[in-house]
């Protein structure tokens, strides 16, 4: 099954023409993404390889249908792209831009939430399903098919652990960047309940950094029970406080955001804690072993899994 | 991007929002001169970033010359935690009847903008909220709304506020609000937002932090905090660098990955020396430059350059790299994890220099490897937990 995107899933490409667009254009389509239309105003007409490009969404409705969209546009036009894929309809919107103004992003997760979209992002590398699609930047061939579900808030990071699961066989559901930015679209919450509720994923990985409350609001969420085993690992442990580490929303201040609280509030909703890829890796091996076996594993208050 | 008072005050009145008259001066000289539009008594308020002012005596009134010439004077040598005051304010004093405290931030739980009232103004409102959190007032603004004054005065129903003082204390806060908007701040507060004995409703102080990615769009030229040398340089090029004490460099092509690769470098048995994120869309320009700060970092003795080929391209990465082992020769050991995008070309770039490389390795083997390239035989092969 996976989550949000699928090999059905009628991707739209936001800024197409750009330098990046044309880029990721081909990168999509060699992984075999049905990238059904490209939006560039004023260069509709044209096409970017096989790819028909359109001046706006709506014109490119009258001739497909669009499941998602990923937004590659210059971070203050963003809020204006996705404001006219929300406003069209479209389901799903990725926001791939860095540096997007935090009023336009507070404004398009208002509208999204209003008109009953999803977004993701900004400032992340966006969605993959393994072996099915993407709508995301990141390089596919690192990542595999599986049963693993990867939700983080690090870009790179999930690519390093889409790799590194990989190398050791083990595949992954889809894997979801929520974005480093303070103010996001979907969050560790939402992209939990997918999980929850997906038969094909057995596992969730869950990446978090310093900074912000999405980790210890997930930790409170998982606390009510949670169907499948969650393994977490927080990047920051040897953050300095007070600066910024490269994301806007990484930063320990006024002794809260550090990893030492969210690896608490984690712990104690029984999500399995680990501080290297190796104890990770171990973890989920473990609880997929349970999992052939036929073991039940899911969170109960106050009782961790797998420990 | 936080703003010093007088430039945040400058902001409020440009959105109709009522303050006490005040003159910004740098030294006694021109204080003097300044005195003949307000008149006594003046407060004398340093300009400075860090809160706690009034604290550190950064605060003082003075109700003739001679007292105007010794806060003044005082006030501009001050040092208020590690920040020198280099100018100061001087706002007539005003009557004040009641002191109330306003505010708007994004709430990090929702996303929303939330706008802030207590009654008890003129205190730290921090620690209002945390022993009465009964007084201070809070109502989410959804942006994709307009907001409507009702709204506010509806809102300010709940507080003890006289119903005399609502309209104009809801209309203060509205234009706060607009304020907040239009200068894409990320926090606007006025503490203490004032009434006078006439019922007037007066800002007597300014706090406004900008979002410093939208300072291009409000074209404000962006002011940095004091860093180190090589912190300069590396914003200067768009970088992301704190500098740190360990031996070992961490180069990341993204902020959560050089903080892990960081943690494992602690892990392993060696110290960061810094923290280096490329951030996306990286030129091999950016790529060499990033490497020359890290190289130039005090006290490194190796570096970890740890990146994927996502919305960055390994060959431009990889000859950035490469121009630096041919023009500068480095003497510190670099150990280079790199794949994705034109994982082939940047490679081999590095292959002909006999960089060594992690190609398919994670990051764990990766920073075990460069641990044990900087200090042989030490616990890198370990960990602290084995």
């Amino acid at each position: 099954m996976a989550i949000l995107i699928n090999q059905k899933t009628k991707v739209l490409l936001q800024g197409i023409t750009g330098k990046m667009g044309g880029l990721h254009t081909r990168y999509m389509l060699d992984y075999g993404v049905n990238l059904v239309a490209g939006i560039s105003p004023g260069k509709g007409g044209s096409t970017v390889g096989t790819v028909p490009v359109y001046n706006t969404v709506p014109e490119a409705l009258e001739h497909t249908a669009i499941d998602a969209t990923m937004v590659l546009v210059p971070p203050y036009a963003v809020k204006e792209s996705a404001t006219e894929a929300i406003e069209s309809g479209v389901q799903l919107v990725v926001i791939i831009s860095e540096f997007v103004p935090i009023h336009d992003t507070a404004y398009v997760k208002q509208l999204a939430i209003e008109r009953g979209v999803r977004i993701v992002g900004p400032n992340t590398i966006g969605v993959i399903s393994p072996g099915k699609t993407k709508v995301g930047i990141m390089p596919g061939s690192i990542y595999s098919p599986g049963p693993v579900g990867v939700v983080a808030r690090s870009g790179t990071l999930t690519h390093d652990i889409g790799a590194t699961l990989t190398g050791m066989g083990i595949g992954q559901t889809t894997c979801v960047g929520i974005g480093g930015d303070p103010i996001r679209g979907m969050d560790f919450i939402d992209v939990l309940k997918e999980f929850a509720v997906d038969d094909e994923t057995k596992v969730v990985v869950m990446v978090g950094e310093i900074g912000g409350t999405g980790e210890e609001l997930a930790a409170k969420y998982l606390e009510g029970g949670y169907p499948k085993p969650v393994i977490a690992f927080v990047a920051g442990q040897t953050a300095p406080a007070g600066k910024r580490m490269g994301h806007a929303g990484a930063i320990i201040s006024g002794g809260s955001g550090s990893t030492a609280s969210k690896y608490a509030a984690l712990a104690k909703a029984g999500a399995i804690i680990t501080k290297t890829f190796s104890e990770m890796i171990a973890a989920v091996r473990e609880a997929l072993a349970r999992e052939e076996a036929g073991e039940k594993q899911f969170l109960r208050k106050g009782q961790a899994v797998g420990i | 991007m936080r703003l010093f008072e007088y430039e945040a005050r400058e902001i409020f009145v440009k959105y109709g929002i009522k303050v006490a008259p005040a003159v910004l001066v740098h030294s006694v000289d021109e204080a003097l001169k300044a005195i003949a539009a307000l008149g006594y008594p003046v407060v004398v308020k340093a300009q400075v970033l860090s809160g706690g002012r009034g604290k550190a005596g950064g605060v003082r009134v003075a109700a003739n010359q001679a007292e105007l010439m010794e806060h003044t004077g005082q006030i501009l040598g001050l040092v208020i935690q590690g920040e020198k005051a280099e100018s100061v304010l001087l706002s007539r004093k005003i009557e004040i009847a009641r002191e109330l405290y306003a505010g708007v931030t994004f709430d990090p739980q929702n996303g929303l903008p939330a706008l802030m009232f207590s009654t008890s103004g003129g205190v730290d409102i921090e620690v209002v909220a945390r022993a009465t959190p009964e007084k201070v007032l809070t109502v989410h603004l959804p942006p994709t709304q307009p907001v409507r004054g009702f709204r506010i005065i509806d809102f300010l129903r709940g507080s003890e506020l006289p119903s005399e003082l609502l309209p104009k204390v809801a209309q203060a806060l509205q234009k706060l609000v607009e304020a907040f908007h239009a200068s894409d701040a990320t926090t606007a507060e006025i503490n203490p937002l004032a009434v006078t004995p006439e019922g007037e409703v007066v800002a007597l102080d300014a706090k406004l932090v900008l979002d410093d990615s939208a300072l291009a769009r409000q074209q404000i030229t962006p002011r940095f905090e004091a860093g180190t040398p090589l912190e300069a340089r590396a914003r200067s090029m768009g970088l992301n660098y704190v500098q740190l004490q360990g031996n070992i460099a961490v180069l990341g092509s993204g902020a959560g990955l050089a903080m892990a690769t960081m943690d494992f470098v602690s892990h392993y048995g060696a110290a960061p020396a810094c923290f280096l994120d490329t951030g996306g869309g990286i030129s091999s320009e950016k790529m060499a430059e990033a490497l020359r700060i890290c190289l130039a970092t005090p006290g490194v003795e190796g570096v970890l350059v740890n990146a994927f080929g996502g919305i960055n391209n390994c060959e431009w990465m990889g000859r950035g790299i490469a121009n630096v082992i041919d023009e500068d020769k480095p003497k510190a050991k670099i150990l280079v994890k790199m794949r994705g995008h034109s994982q082939d070309e940047g490679w081999k770039l590095l292959e002909d220099r006999s960089i060594p490389i992690v190609k398919f390795g994670t990051t764990e083997e990766a920073v075990k490897q460069i641990v044990e390239l900087v200090c042989p035989g030490s616990r890198g092969l370990q960990g602290k937990g084995a």
